[in-house]
């Protein structure tokens, strides 16, 4: 089954995800145990989220992706307990201390595995695969024929990113603060930033900083949608939109048009060509102009 | 207490050769395929070959760094590169992706798997979990602590490795894709283009007339000082880290034979006399002669801050060119067989140095060539000339001099 994966920051977004976009799963999550939630989703709101969603039949994935350190491997314990009591339809986590402690605990929970950059081939996902992973989230640096051939070679679905931006690097360090301090400028954890490689060209690299440390973000955000058959054609069914720092409207949208646009192939594929460009209108009118529209890596050619 | 092994990186032969001469107990070297350093020379079979031959003769080993994260297309031609490897008599393979680790234990399972840093192992369960799979020590990632090495020690038996000197990654290892996207270079495949330490423009809020960086005249760059656990290697062999790593297989011969001998010689007067032991300033002096930036102590002791970031012009260091290396001595005469390798003229003030921490400064008095006609120059690269030194010396010992 097709299923559209959107990204919420609390029960309202949850919500008209939900009701207006009709998606089928959503993700959410704390910073402490997951990495680039969009708003710091506490627990008491997933108990929210995770009961309206199942009354509407609708999944829930929980952020357990970071990199975790000593100090907070206790909690982590305590966290997945508890995820895992609700329970939720699964959670989202790409470092391996996770395997041990389910281990420990005899828990069985469904878990996304997705180490962002480091998971780029079939055989890895087929290693994973037979650790217990019940979901294989693929690296965005892959290209379309590269996601198709591990798609094929896969017993478990795959995931991959449709819509938004994609992080580009992750550091422990502060690496906002840090210069600020070097400039000795006040530092304002609530301005979102962007760095530029020149100040005259276009790029337009998001940055900031949470309790995970340093991250940076694309410079334009993925736009699947008129690729969509080529994605369904090859059975490749989980596609994730990823909106942050963009409104609730924005990602209400955005999701409805790629719900639709799934749908209305699936329904229609010969009407689809038709469709397309009114969808596409329909992006394009709330997006913003800083950032421009691209297709990633789904068509790129890279060198090494 | 165990005595740590001493790891040193090696480009090509000759400075796997140097590498293990100077007193690394392991050096890692990259195949000509699945490792990260595409431009460094790497090994053909030949060499590798070699290479394990001149480590054996010294009880030294070798390990192999196949650590890219691969793509379906890459993943033909891991067996027998594998196989290869293992009847070369490789000590161990240095591996990131699991699709790797998995080719290995099946077509060559005597080779002993090493996890690369570039997995970014940071806590004792993922250590846990990879000594499952049957990884016989784990790099761990550079964000790691020394207060969590111990927690690590304390609660997994399983071999563990730690950068202890050389340049870093800004980003945690494996998790930056910056120069995929600014250059379609793939960082994890060998073709980082290094696009953390360049030069960027810092705005806020999304608005183009906020030019944090041009109000300040400093431009936003990301880029870590080099790392250097000279002061601190003691609390690494109490805490029992099994292997004390050196990065840089790009790195010249002299950078590589200065710092391997400086770390063999803390490593084993600690280990001698633990009690009496104290850090000597010539040790730091000696570091500082071949450190190409400023140096820190990273993520062991805190989290680093600006202090540990460079930014605007670089510090200046002194630089120490390789002169020449000693290829014979003749004790009668005195006189020392030179090859050339950076030119110096009658009147230099150089040093000459050799494993054990030899060194002793000379002035370059006489000087003939190889026909034995007396010169003022050794101009010419690799070119062979006679020098009078004071102190007997000995094939393999290098002369530098300040620049």
């Amino acid at each position: 089954m097709t299923e559209i994966v959107s990204y919420a920051r609390n029960l309202e977004e949850a919500t008209q995800l939900v009701q207006v976009a009709n998606v089928d799963a959503i993700i959410c999550g704390e910073e402490r145990f997951g990495l680039r939630s969009i708003g710091n989703v506490r627990f008491e709101e997933i108990l929210k989220i995770n009961h309206f969603l199942k009354l509407r039949s609708k999944k829930l994935y929980v952020l357990v992706n970071a990199i975790f350190h000593d100090e907070r491997l206790k909690e982590l314990k305590d966290y997945v307990d508890k995820l895992n009591d609700l329970p939720v339809d699964g959670i989202i986590c790409g470092d391996p201390s996770i395997f041990t402690i389910l281990q420990e605990k005899n828990i069985q929970i469904p878990i996304h595995w997705n180490p962002e950059t480091l998971a780029t081939n079939h055989e890895t996902f087929k290693f994973w695969q037979d650790i217990g992973v019940t979901r294989a989230v693929l690296s965005n640096e892959l290209s379309l024929e590269e996601i198709i051939d591990i798609n094929q070679s896969l017993a478990i679905p795959i995931e991959v990113q449709v819509h938004g931006m994609t992080c580009i690097f992750q550091s422990k360090r502060k690496l906002v603060r840090n210069y600020y301090q070097k400039i000795d400028n006040d530092w304002n954890p609530e301005i979102v930033r962007y760095v530029k490689q020149a100040k005259t060209d276009h790029t337009h690299y998001p940055i900031f900083e949470d309790s995970n440390g340093t991250h940076i973000m694309s410079t334009e955000d993925v736009c699947m949608l008129r690729y969509l058959p080529q994605l369904l054609d090859n059975r490749i069914n989980c596609l994730r939109i990823y909106n942050i720092f963009k409104t609730i409207d924005y990602n209400v949208q955005v999701s409805r048009v790629y719900k639709e646009a799934v749908e209305g192939y699936l329904a229609d594929p010969n009407q689809f060509h038709q469709l397309i460009g009114g969808w596409e209108q329909q992006i394009l009118s709330i997006q913003p102009a800083k950032r421009k529209l691209g297709t990633g890596f789904y068509f790129k050619e890279q060198i090494y | 207490m165990k005595k740590p092994e001493l790891l040193a990186p090696a480009g090509d032969l000759e400075k796997l050769k140097f590498a293990i001469h100077y007193g690394a107990d392991a050096v890692y070297i990259g195949g000509k395929q699945f490792g990260l350093r595409a431009k460094a020379g790497n090994f053909d079979y030949k060499d590798m070959k070699e290479g394990v031959d001149f480590a054996n003769s010294y009880g030294s080993k070798v390990y192999v760094a196949a650590n890219i994260i691969a793509h379906n297309d890459d993943l033909s031609g891991v067996e027998p590169f594998f196989e290869q490897l293992a009847d070369i008599g490789v000590h161990a393979v240095i591996i990131a992706d699991p699709s790797l680790i998995r080719v290995c234990q099946r077509v060559a399972p005597e080779l002993e798997i090493h996890l690369s840093t570039q997995a970014s192992v940071t806590n004792w369960r993922s250590v846990l979990f990879w000594k499952q799979q049957g990884i016989e020590r784990v790099v761990l990632a550079r964000e790691v602590s020394m207060k969590e090495i111990e927690k690590i020690k304390e609660n997994v038996d399983v071999e563990i490795e730690t950068f202890i000197h050389g340049a870093m990654c800004i980003s945690y290892s494996g998790r930056c894709v910056l120069s995929n996207h600014m250059t379609d270079r793939d960082a994890n495949r060998g073709g980082c283009a290094q696009s953390c330490r360049w030069k960027y423009d810092l705005f806020e809020d999304g608005k183009d007339d906020t030019n944090v960086s041009e109000t300040n005249e400093l431009a936003y760059t990301m880029s870590s000082k080099d790392l250097s656990m000279v002061e601190h290697i003691p609390e690494l062999i109490e805490n029992g880290v099994d292997s004390l790593k050196i990065e840089g297989r790009m790195k010249s011969i002299h950078y590589l034979a200065t710092v391997v001998n400086v770390y063999r010689k803390i490593i084993d007067t600690y280990m001698k006399d633990p009690v009496h032991f104290s850090i000597d300033q010539e040790w730091i002096d000696e570091i500082w002669k071949a450190a190409q930036r400023s140096l820190t102590t990273a993520f062991y002791y805190k989290d680093p801050s600006e202090e540990d970031q460079l930014f605007g012009k670089p510090e200046r260091i002194p630089k120490y060119n390789f002169s020449g290396l000693v290829l014979d001595y003749d004790h009668q005469t005195q006189l020392a067989t030179i090859q050339q390798r950076n030119p110096f003229k009658i009147g230099d003030d150089v040093e000459f140095f050799g494993p054990d921490f030899y060194r002793f400064q000379q002035k370059i008095t006489w000087m003939i060539d190889e026909n034995g006609n007396s010169i003022d120059i050794a101009k010419h690269p690799m070119m062979k000339v006679r020098v009078k030194v004071d102190k007997p010396v000995s094939y393999f010992n290098m002369m530098r001099k300040q620049r």
